[in-house]
């Protein structure tokens, strides 16, 4: 049986700090194994992204291997965009049989944004029915009610979206998915506390660990192209004003400075279990965050 | 300078193509004419061809654009959206500007047996004239010296000039017809005896009825009738100063306006009917208060007063003209009285027909009785018609009428049985919905140029002057061409896509309960844009002014370039009401040249797509479409022609050719200064082409 | 109704070049709603294609046309037989369905598609169709109160919407409603949201493989017709 280091932190009262890599376009994997070492020590786990965006990349599953092989807690992203459910549970037991137990359960990026525009969507399951799946893989059987030689099991995750314009149909989902034997949730970007207060005051009924996501912005400009053209993430106005405000080239550290206070914010007044560091294209800076927001303990 | 302007008039439209349904003025039209027809001609500029369908179907156009009472007018449809198309005015413009006076009749003598007409009034000319086209010998007995009845003696100058009916009678001698005046007929069996083997009796009804006053018979007292007669005779009835005219029909009317004319300082018109029931033609009424006739309603004559000359006349409050069944059987209230002071009184309280009794013919309360079916009077042989038959009525009833007795008594001479004509007054059309009335565009009459009252009292003249070409192509265009519209020709094609419904800019096609749908022809506009539109091009207007009279004329085209070996350098699809109506467009005619060939079209909504490519086809460099624009009748139809240019161009841009070679015309508003010059354009137009077909030629030779 | 595009001349004159003869056959029924291949359609593109030979100066190709009800029924293929004695090639603007029925029909002949069949559609105004329906199968109407998440959620997914709903919008085409966000405003209108919570399995895409069959029975009552392999 193999135990994930990442769900008996889970279990911990800690502050969790996730981060995650985005692995590149090819087979020159240097830079993320020199992002692995820096960041392996400093966080209690390491999303590897599953062809983010619809861009086709260096596979979740290869990156989830070179951070397991170097010593990191890997959590291994999931889309159902690219492959059906053979695929899926094929993977999974593979992911078990390297020690890749932490699985974070998403229905994926539409073919449109990226840049295989032509290629034809899977989407045999949704998020959920993954984590159904999941569920009956851990139950001894597969999806078709065949029996596995061999059980494995997982410490499975999704996502939420606690700033949603319309809240109502997250939560129904939310609840779904806890349904489904999700155990953590890493969410949306957070800019509104207020709002993720409410959110909390929603899950708290549940027994489920919920880890923010911050987006460390680098522009004002980027933050609108995300509002555009990013799924699921809404950039306010009140902090795209605050990135125009300071003068070109300081971006980055403003937006450090957000992310940093919004950690600050959460961890002070307890309002969730932690936060998952989204600083894609700018990995080299959460350390940074990481040190900033740190309360002496035992890191 | 060749223009090529191809005139489909001549072709008949068999009866398979033409669907159309009668319309309502049609109906009424107690000759039947096709006013539709003449009048959608006279809206494109052909007065010539408008004339010659006038002509088919009566016998005095030239009589009844004067004076006829029009009871198409009272039946057009455009009056329940503005005002009824002005049909007489039209007719006596087609008439006058398409030289009916000119106009000679041929007769050739087929039959040898001989027919007389007893009365040169309009029934009996009418009967004559028709006798005598089906190829009869024709004699008009006529008792007086001069031919024409109560044309010539009934009604005043003003409204019909001597000359016109004197062309009329003019033509009919040309024909071939006997007129024999001052020739009472005393007796029909002289008449058989002479040879003679039908006889059609139309003596009129001439004999004014009395009022049955006390002092009726004093001097100063005379019938209209005679006081007409005399004024059209050339002598002048002495007339006193204050003149007072009894009746209320059109009779009373033209007396009281030819008293004015002859310099009465007074006239007062009395009657028993109140203004509403007055049975003469509301607008001449109009007139004659206009000119300075007092209309007095409602009022008897109790007696005429004066000793030795006439000082006055007393009247008495007519109550109600007619009783509770409707018949005439006016009551009055002794005890309101007014007196009017008079010189002068004209009766016109109606007229009777004087039969001899040496005919022999049955009466029935004073006119001849004869059957409906084959006007046959009682004596073998005898027909009786107009006036004399059915009491007074109009002129146009009277030319029907004695039309009518032709056809009956060719089937007699031919011992035939009667020949079933046509349903008489039947217009399977309805009435217009608000729905269509609202979405139709408002124009309001051109009103036929009237002189001015003052002006009209001094003399005889007409008081109504024609319209010019303008107007007379403004008003035309404004009919609705009732019964012309869109009907699903071929059912079985129809996919019930509900294109033409969502299309239709006047909301006109329905579902009907069998979710089919139904394109009510009494609604239909004849707009055209459902049929160009159709995806399984099921759908085709009545009257076949579609695309099927494009491909005739672009057969033609083809034809022509097979036989000429010659090539059209321009096409150009002309819309024919601009062409000629609002003048601009006539000057794409005066600017086209050889090389320019110009296809005649209803409208541009007709135009389809594929009739754009295959002018292309045809070896044409450029191909354009004018219209009237924003002037056009019907709505939308610059939008849909754009589309079908906009179509055709896509295919222009596969092919190699500049979309700059097929091109519209659509000029704004008529008195936008904006709007284009369509000579310049053409101009223009004419020029770029040429310089492209150039060029086109040097890149051949290049190859080469 | 089936809607389909015509395709562009261009395209159209290219697949034509091999052959000498060619019938261009219309269909009466879905392609005249969606007037992308009726008899108006047939005979412009008749009218275009004879346009472009002259142009091109060639004189390779004759064109003749014929419109039948529908490309899809045996019966009225069969109406073809005669003219297809004349002609090299079918140039259809039938659906793919009549396409195909008339290449099994006359199967020595070339059959060409003279329109692109795209979608499923529903009218809206003149000339804008909407995909609603994927013929899936297994229709799920009745729990989405009737709006379909397998034709108009981008993604096809059962327990939406996913994560990138924006604004009651799809998070690919930002023009086109978020569906499940329809699904949950509607099943809130009618008070059922309670479907809404409900665990929706993996569907069944047994159904799906190429190509399906139906074969309905009709008997006297009830039809029942069963899909199958």
């Amino acid at each position: 049986m193999v135990n994930s280091l990442f769900e008996e932190k889970l279990d911990s009262d800690e502050f969790l700090i996730t981060t995650e890599i985005g692995p590149p376009k090819g087979i020159d994997v240097s830079e993320m194994l020199d992002l692995i070492e820096t960041l392996k020590d400093r966080v209690d786990a390491i999303n590897v992204t599953d062809n983010q965006s619809s861009v086709m990349r260096y596979p979740s599953l290869g990156g989830c291997l070179l951070v397991k092989e170097h010593g990191g807690e890997p959590i291994l992203q999931m889309t159902c965009r690219d492959r059906n459910r053979l695929a899926l549970q094929a993977d999974l037991l593979f992911a078990y049989s390297r020690g890749i137990v932490n699985v974070l359960c998403l229905t994926g990026d539409s073919v449109e944004a990226g840049d295989h525009k032509e290629a034809k969507p899977v989407f045999d399951a949704d998020s959920i029915q993954l984590l159904k799946m999941i569920q009956t893989l851990e139950s001894g059987r597969d999806a078709g009610g065949n029996e596995l030689k061999g059980i494995p099991r997982f410490c499975k995750g999704a996502t939420v979206n606690p700033e949603a314009d319309i809240i109502e149909p997250q939560l129904i989902k939310f609840d779904k998915k806890v349904e489904a034997g999700a155990s953590f949730f890493q969410t949306q970007g957070i800019f509104d506390i207020a709002a993720l207060k409410r959110f909390m005051q929603y899950a708290t009924r549940f027994k489920v660990k919920i880890l923010a996501g911050i987006i460390v912005l680098s522009s004002a400009r980027m933050a609108r192209f995300m509002n555009e053209n990013v799924p699921g993430i809404i950039v306010p106005q009140s902090i795209i004003d605050e990135l125009s405000s300071v003068e070109k080239g300081k971006g980055l550290k403003k937006g450090i400075e957000i992310a940093i206070r919004t950690i600050r914010a959460i961890r002070e007044e307890k309002i969730c279990s932690g936060v998952h560091i989204m600083a894609i294209g700018n990995e080299h800076v959460v350390p940074e965050i990481i040190e900033a927001v740190k309360i002496p303990s035992s890191l | 300078m060749t223009l090529d302007v191809t005139s489909i008039e001549s072709q008949n439209n068999s009866a398979i193509l033409d669907r159309s349904l009668m319309p309502p003025c049609q109906a009424a039209c107690p000759l039947h004419m096709n006013i539709r027809e003449y009048v959608d001609l006279v809206a494109r500029g052909k007065v010539m061809e408008a004339l010659q369908v006038i002509r088919s179907d009566n016998p005095f156009p030239s009589v009844c654009a004067y004076i006829c009472s029009h009871p198409c007018e009272e039946a057009c449809r455009r009056s329940h959206v503005d005002k009824q198309i002005a049909i007489r005015a039209l007719k006596r413009f087609a008439v006058e500007f398409g030289g009916d006076r000119k106009v000679r009749t041929e007769a050739r003598t087929i039959f040898t047996e001989k027919t007389a007409i007893i009365g040169s009034g309009p029934a009996g000319m009418s009967c004559a004239f028709y006798l005598r086209k089906l190829g009869y010998p024709v004699t008009v007995f006529e008792a007086h010296t001069e031919i024409g009845g109560m044309l010539r003696f009934g009604i005043p100058q003003y409204r019909l000039p001597r000359e016109v009916l004197d062309s009329e009678i003019r033509r009919m001698t040309g024909m071939g017809i006997e007129f024999r005046t001052g020739t009472p007929v005393v007796s029909l069996d002289l008449l058989f005896e002479m040879g003679y083997q039908a006889i059609f009796v139309s003596i009129g009804a001439q004999q004014s009825r009395r009022l049955g006053v006390e002092g009726e018979d004093k001097p100063g007292v005379v019938d209209a009738i005679t006081f007409l007669r005399e004024i059209n005779l050339g002598l002048k009835p002495a007339i006193g100063e204050n003149v007072v005219v009894i009746g209320g029909g059109n009779v009373a009317i033209d007396a009281s306006r030819s008293a004015l004319r002859l310099g009465a300082r007074t006239v007062n018109l009395v009657c028993l009917e109140s203004r509403a029931e007055m049975p003469a033609f509301a607008a001449d009424i109009q007139y004659a208060i206009e000119e300075g006739v007092i209309v007095n309603c409602s009022w008897g004559v109790k007696a005429i007063l004066g000793k030795e000359v006439i000082t006055g006349i007393e009247l008495k409050r007519c109550v109600s003209v007619f009783d509770a069944n409707g018949k005439f059987n006016p009551s009055f209230d002794d005890s309101i009285t007014q007196i009017l002071p008079a010189d002068t009184v004209i009766t016109a309280i109606g007229q009777i027909p004087q039969i001899p009794e040496s005919y022999g013919l049955k009466t029935s309360r004073g006119t001849i009785l004869v059957d409906p079916v084959t006007l046959n009077t009682n004596r073998k042989g005898v027909f009786a018609g107009g006036d004399a038959a059915s009491g007074p009525a109009t002129v146009i009833q009277a030319l029907a009428n004695g039309r009518l007795a032709a056809i009956r008594i060719d089937d007699y001479l031919h011992h035939r049985y009667p020949r079933s004509l046509e349903n008489e007054n039947k217009s399977p059309l309805g009435e217009l919905s608000p729905q269509t009335i609202q979405a139709i565009r408002k124009i309001s009459r051109y009103e036929p140029p009237l002189a001015p009252p003052e002006i009209r009292i001094k003399e005889f003249q007409p008081i109504e002057q024609v319209y010019n070409w303008e107007t007379a192509v403004d008003e035309a265009r404004r009919c609705l061409r009732c019964g012309s519209g869109a009907e699903i020709l071929f059912p079985d094609k129809c996919a019930t896509c509900l294109t033409c419904l969502r299309v239709c800019p006047y909301s006109v096609p329905r579902i009907d309960q069998d979710f089919n749908i139904q394109i009510p022809p009494d609604q239909c506009q004849a707009c055209g844009i459902c049929v160009t539109r159709c995806p399984a091009m099921a759908i085709a207007l009545r009257k076949p002014w579609d695309r099927r009279h494009i491909n005739e004329e672009i057969e033609r085209f083809r034809h022509r370039i097979k036989i000429t070996q010659s090539r059209p350098l321009i096409i150009g699809f002309c819309c024919q009401y601009g062409l000629f109506g609002t003048g601009k467009l006539a000057g794409i005619l005066k600017t086209a040249g050889e090389g320019i060939w110009i296809i005649p079209i209803m409208c541009i909504a007709k135009v389809e797509t594929y009739h754009l490519l295959q002018a292309f086809e045809l070896g044409a460099e450029g191909v354009f479409v004018a219209g009237c624009g924003e002037q056009c009748a019907r709505e939308n139809t610059i939008a849909e022609a754009k589309a079908q240019i906009q179509k055709a161009q896509s295919v222009l841009v596969e092919i190699g050719l500049k979309i700059d070679q097929l091109q519209a015309f659509l000029p704004e508003a008529k008195n936008d200064n904006r709007s284009g010059d369509p000579e310049k354009w053409l101009e223009e137009f004419a020029g770029y082409i040429g310089s492209l077909h150039l060029n086109s030629l040097l890149a051949a030779e290049g190859k080469n | 109704m089936i809607i389909a595009n015509q395709k562009p001349s261009n395209e159209i004159w290219k697949m034509i070049q091999p052959y000498q003869r060619v019938l261009i056959v219309g269909c009466g029924t879905c392609m005249t709603v969606c007037g992308s291949g009726g008899e108006r359609e047939v005979n412009f593109l008749h009218n275009a294609l004879r346009l472009m030979e002259l142009k091109l100066n060639q004189s390779a190709h004759t064109f003749s046309e014929f419109t039948i009800k529908r490309q899809c029924e045996t019966e009225f293929i069969e109406m073809l037989t005669e003219k297809i004695n004349y002609v090299d090639a079918v140039l259809s603007l039938g659906c793919g369905i009549g396409t195909q029925a008339i290449a099994e029909r006359f199967d020595n002949l070339p059959v060409l598609p003279g329109v692109n069949t795209s979608i499923i559609g529903m009218g809206t105004t003149q000339g804008v169709w909407l995909e609603r329906c994927v013929a899936c199968g297994e229709c799920i109407l009745d729990e989405t109160a009737g709006i379909c998440p397998v034709a108009r959620c981008a993604k096809g997914i059962l327990n939406g919407p996913c994560g990138g709903s924006k604004h009651g919008k799809c998070e690919s085409n930002k023009e086109m409603d978020c569906a499940w966000i329809l699904i949950y405003k509607r099943l809130e209108k009618l008070g059922q949201l309670d479907k809404m919570r409900k665990y929706y399995p993996m569907r069944n895409f047994q159904t799906i493989p190429r190509p399906r069959r139906l074969i309905k029975s009709v008997t006297g009552g009830n039809t029942d017709g069963q899909l199958s392999l």
